[in-house]
């Protein structure tokens, strides 16, 4: 038997993984993709993250930051392709959702119910314990829910998140807020063993210049929620938006789809400098958004009280030496911008009203905490998110509300603190360079935003998902780091195949066979070849071949029309659909052909090709991917050697290597293959003197 | 290393058709180099055994093994192990001769049948084209012919070539195969030490070769040393 240790060997983190604050394994949710496991891939999503449907509409994706791919061409769409699987899943997430049963006697209030707030509930009901969620508005999300647009996240994709937390037991109260409604101390009356805090940023920040009272000069939070409510103020035909970031973005693509004609958002920062997402920013400039780049403001002009303008003064730095924030301008070079609404969108900060007459301390705007603890100055009440962090993205929300929840599991079970460093993984880090070169290029699938002029003129989302098609494509680009060969040095006979075999010049053998996890593309060539059969892999073992024919075959059956047994090895990337990806027993039996898909067939070795005959196939048809378009350099070579080699064996032993049939998809796998496996059928009941008729190949 | 290639599979079968378990045992240096008996061929030779036995409808169980080198104790003796517990009634070693011959000396009355026909000492010329090298005649002379040697490259392994047979730097057996004098001159050429060619070698003892019968090598101080604990 070979060895798939390789499945059990710690390699660093694929770099995607590694870069996600809650360290969703992104890797293996593509390769499930390509499998057609999107139940699993769906349960694998929810496990890291309980916003994963908001995730795979607005996340910043920091994993296709850091995806390998990035050297070799574009980054894979691993945001989209979360948000297929969101898609993919609804009926079956839907068919999951179960109540859990309090198994803890403690109960525990949360005050807010943004992504921070709702996670921590979702991970301490799943610790049985029984969870009140205080909202002071009349709906949950937090900023998810009020502050970021509906064209980039319609709400009942974040209900669908929101309604899947809540249907673990945990309560919810709207409408309540801590600190005017219910006091802390109230809480704790009622016997709550633990509270945290978790209210975010909700306020926006103001600015001191002349007239910045007058009417028409509005603040970005509440701006964006009445436009959230349907509920929008009318602006007029000129905005101006002051700031550059990526709310001001959001305030400046709403204005314009609430008919303002002219928007111009104002940063003081110069474009090389914008905090804002780049995509954030060509997005607005192609809905005609203008940005002045390097202005800040002077003062607002207004006329009978209401605004008819802003003079603006030039920003010759905004960090000082030491990189603060420290702004310095120039006074003598000023703009004038004539507006009939200004918006205000530099920033946000917290709301400590809940702290209102309880003992728990705050500097300024900002809680007293401790980061490693989240606990605040009052023994058992925590806090995490925004509030305490300041302003992050939503899945770095996600990853404080499950610290918050491992650090008051601890403190109720044990009674202290629980210190939480945030360390990021090791991973594996930027592919070489030299090895970059040698990965063929495989341009990726972005789906096409609406276009600009018609996405101004509602609040639609402007985004599409993919098709199962394009998922399934743009799941192939993956480069499945961490996935590639392992040579077992007990049994590795130093005999160079692998260093001679491999295409992208990875392996190398030292004493033994080595091949370095961020170098090995886990094409699986060398493994097909190893002559000690040393090599395993960790994605598709060198194994699983002989495990799914062995699942297959018990329960196939000649039928009475005794037409002839196939096992046929599939080229896994050409599949649009998954109906043709995961085999059906009985679909088999019914056909006569057995399928194994294979990501890559060219890691086949020829005794994966015979062993399908001691199980009493007939017949092994192999289905590449279109001529040409394989991933791995030299793979279609080798495969085709080995394919001649196997029916090398089989006429040597007088069974005939005809009985081997080895194609290239053609035009696409549900066009060409059922005519493939027709053929090689045709043929092998020729052989065996069986009759063809009757002989329909289904997919 | 040792060279050898697989033998027929039908010879293979032939050897076993008439025991019900059998044991494929492959080695895990030489013939693994060789593709001619690692793991892989073992599993390629238990798979096309068991095909060909499915077919004719006989049972057999055909079982597969690989252990580092065929001609030690310490390895053979799992197999040794194996072959007892398991009441295994033939083995097939896809080992060189080598192998087959020291398996079969431990297991004695289990018989032991070649997979493999043992060719040569040869080294890798290039990838899968392995080339005959040495002749193991116990008295090299490497070091008067270039490092080239004639006794297992020449086809008649004359000691003072070449031959009227070479022509045009190949050897009239086969276009294939270089002639060892043609490549002995060249070297010493680019050595310069081509007047050594001048003097003729004597005929050589070949007693130290297969002629003096089978040989053995002993270091002394290797032999097993007794510590004085063992039991009577």
């Amino acid at each position: 038997m070979r060895v798939d240790s390789a499945a059990e060997q710690q390699v660093d983190a694929a770099s995607c993984v590694a870069a996600c604050p809650v360290q969703t394994d992104t890797r293996l949710y593509v390769e499930l993709i390509t499998q057609g496991k999107y139940e699993d891939a769906l349960e694998l999503l929810l496990k890291a993250n309980p916003f994963s449907s908001v995730c795979g509409r607005i996340c910043h994706h920091p994993c296709e930051q850091k995806c390998r791919r990035n050297r070799v061409d574009a980054p894979v769409g691993l945001r989209l392709l979360k948000r297929f699987i969101m898609e993919s899943t609804v009926d079956y997430r839907l068919s999951r959702r179960e109540r859990v049963e309090a198994t803890r006697s403690e109960r525990i209030a949360i005050i807010g119910s943004g992504p921070g707030g709702l996670t921590a509930a979702h991970d301490l009901a799943e610790m049985g314990f029984a969870v009140v969620v205080y909202e002071k508005w009349d709906t949950p999300g937090g900023m998810l829910g009020t502050a970021i647009p509906r064209y980039r996240l319609p709400y009942e994709v974040l209900k669908e998140d929101i309604d899947d937390v809540l249907s673990l037991g945990v309560e919810l109260q709207t409408g309540c807020e801590i600190g005017r409604d219910l006091q802390i101390d109230d809480l704790r009356d009622q016997g709550f063993a633990a509270i945290l805090i978790a209210t975010g940023l909700p306020e926006s920040r103001t600015l001191g210049v002349p007239g910045i009272d007058s009417g028409g000069v509005l603040l970005a939070i509440p701006f964006l929620r009445a436009v959230g409510l349907g509920d929008a103020p009318s602006l007029g035909e000129r905005v101006v938006v002051i700031g550059g970031g990526n709310v001001a973005f959001d305030v400046a693509r709403c204005a314009r789809r609430l008919g303002a004609e002219k928007v111009t958002l104002v940063s003081l920062e110069s474009q090389q400098e914008m905090p804002a997402w780049e995509w954030e920013m060509e997005e607005a400039l192609q809905e005609e958004v203008e940005i002045s780049y390097s202005w800040g403001p002077k003062a607002v002009f207004s006329e009978d009280g209401v605004v008819r303008g802003i003079e603006m003064k030039k920003c010759t730095a905004v960090f000082d030496d030491t990189g603060r924030f420290n702004p310095r301008f120039d006074e003598g070079d000023v703009s004038t911008l004539l507006a009939d609404s200004i918006i205000l969108a530099i920033g946000q900060r917290g709301d400590l009203t809940c702290i209102a007459g309880s003992a728990v301390k705050a500097s300024g705007d900002r809680l007293e905490f401790d980061p490693e603890t989240l606990a605040t100055t009052e023994p058992g009440i925590f806090a995490c998110g925004e509030v305490v962090t300041g302003p992050g993205a939503a899945v770095e929300a996600v990853r404080e509300g499950h610290r918050a929840a491992r650090a008051i599991l601890h403190y109720l079970d044990t009674g202290e603190l629980l210190k939480q460093p945030v360390t990021e993984p090791p991973s594996l880090g930027d592919i070489p360079l030299d090895i970059a070169e040698k990965i063929k290029r495989r341009e990726p699938i972005i789906p096409e935003l609406v276009p600009a002029e018609k996405r101004v003129r509602d609040f639609s989302e402007i985004e599409r998902g993919f098709t199962e098609a394009e998922a399934l494509a743009e799941a192939k680009r993956c480069l499945a780091c961490t996935t590639g060969a392992l040579a077992d040095e007990e049994k590795c006979a130093a005999c160079l195949t692998c260093v001679r075999i491999c295409p992208f010049g990875v392996a190398q053998v030292e004493r033994t066979a080595v091949m370095p996890q961020e170098q090995c593309q886990a094409c699986g060539l060398c493994a097909a070849e190893c002559p000690a059969a040393a090599i395993a892999l960790k994605r598709f073992g060198t194994n699983r071949m002989r495990e799914e024919i062995g699942n297959i075959f018990p329960r196939m059956e000649r039928g009475e029309d005794l037409q002839p047994l196939i096992v046929s090895y599939c080229c896994l990337f050409e599949v649009t659909s998954r109906k043709l990806v995961r085999a059906e027993p009985s679909a088999a039996a019914e056909t006569g052909v057995a399928r194994v898909m294979v990501p890559c067939v060219a890691r086949l070795s020829v005794v994966d090709i015979l062993a399908p005959f001691e199980l009493g196939a007939d017949g092994v048809v192999i289905i590449s991917c279109t001529e040409g378009d394989c991933l791995y350099p030299t793979a279609e070579e080798r495969l085709s050697a080995r394919v001649q080699k196997a029916k090398g064996v089989l006429d040597e032993i007088g069974l005939g290597g005809e009985r081997i049939d080895h194609w290239r998809t053609e035009g696409s796998a549900e066009v060409s293959w059922s005519a493939f496996w027709e053929i090689s059928k045709r043929k092998l009941a020729a052989l065996d003197g069986m009759s063809p008729a009757g002989m329909e190949v289904g997919t | 290393m040792i060279v050898g290639e697989r033998k027929p599979l039908l010879e293979l079968k032939g050897f076993i058709e008439d025991y019900h378990k059998v044991l494929i045992v492959g080695c895990g240096t030489c013939a693994t180099v060789c593709f001619a008996g690692g793991e892989s061929e073992v599993e390629v030779v238990g798979s096309a055994l068991r095909i060909a036995f499915l077919r004719e409808g006989k049972e057999r169980e055909i079982l597969e093994d690989c252990v580092t080198r065929q001609c030690e104790p310490e390895f053979v003796e799992k197999v040794v192990q194996r072959v007892k517990e398991e009441g295994i009634e033939a083995v097939l070693s896809l080992a060189c001769g080598v192998g087959v011959n020291f398996v079969a000396g431990q297991l004695e009355d289990v018989p032991v049948f070649p997979g493999i026909n043992t060719k040569f000492f040869g080294a890798t010329v290039e990838p899968g084209v392995w080339v005959e090298m040495c002749a193991g005649c116990g008295n090299c002379m490497l070091h008067l012919t270039g490092g080239i040697c004639p006794v297992a490259r020449c086809s008649k392994s004359i000691l003072n070539g070449p031959c009227g047979g070479s022509s045009d730097g190949k050897c009239e057996i086969s276009p294939d195969v270089d002639c060892a004098w043609v490549l002995i001159v060249e070297r010493m050429k680019k050595l310069n030490t081509l007047e050594h060619l001048s003097q003729i070698l004597e005929p050589r003892d070949w007693s130290t070769s297969r002629h003096g019968g089978p040989r053995r090598v002993v270091h002394e101080e290797l032999k097993p040393v007794e510590t004085g604990n063992e039991q009577e």
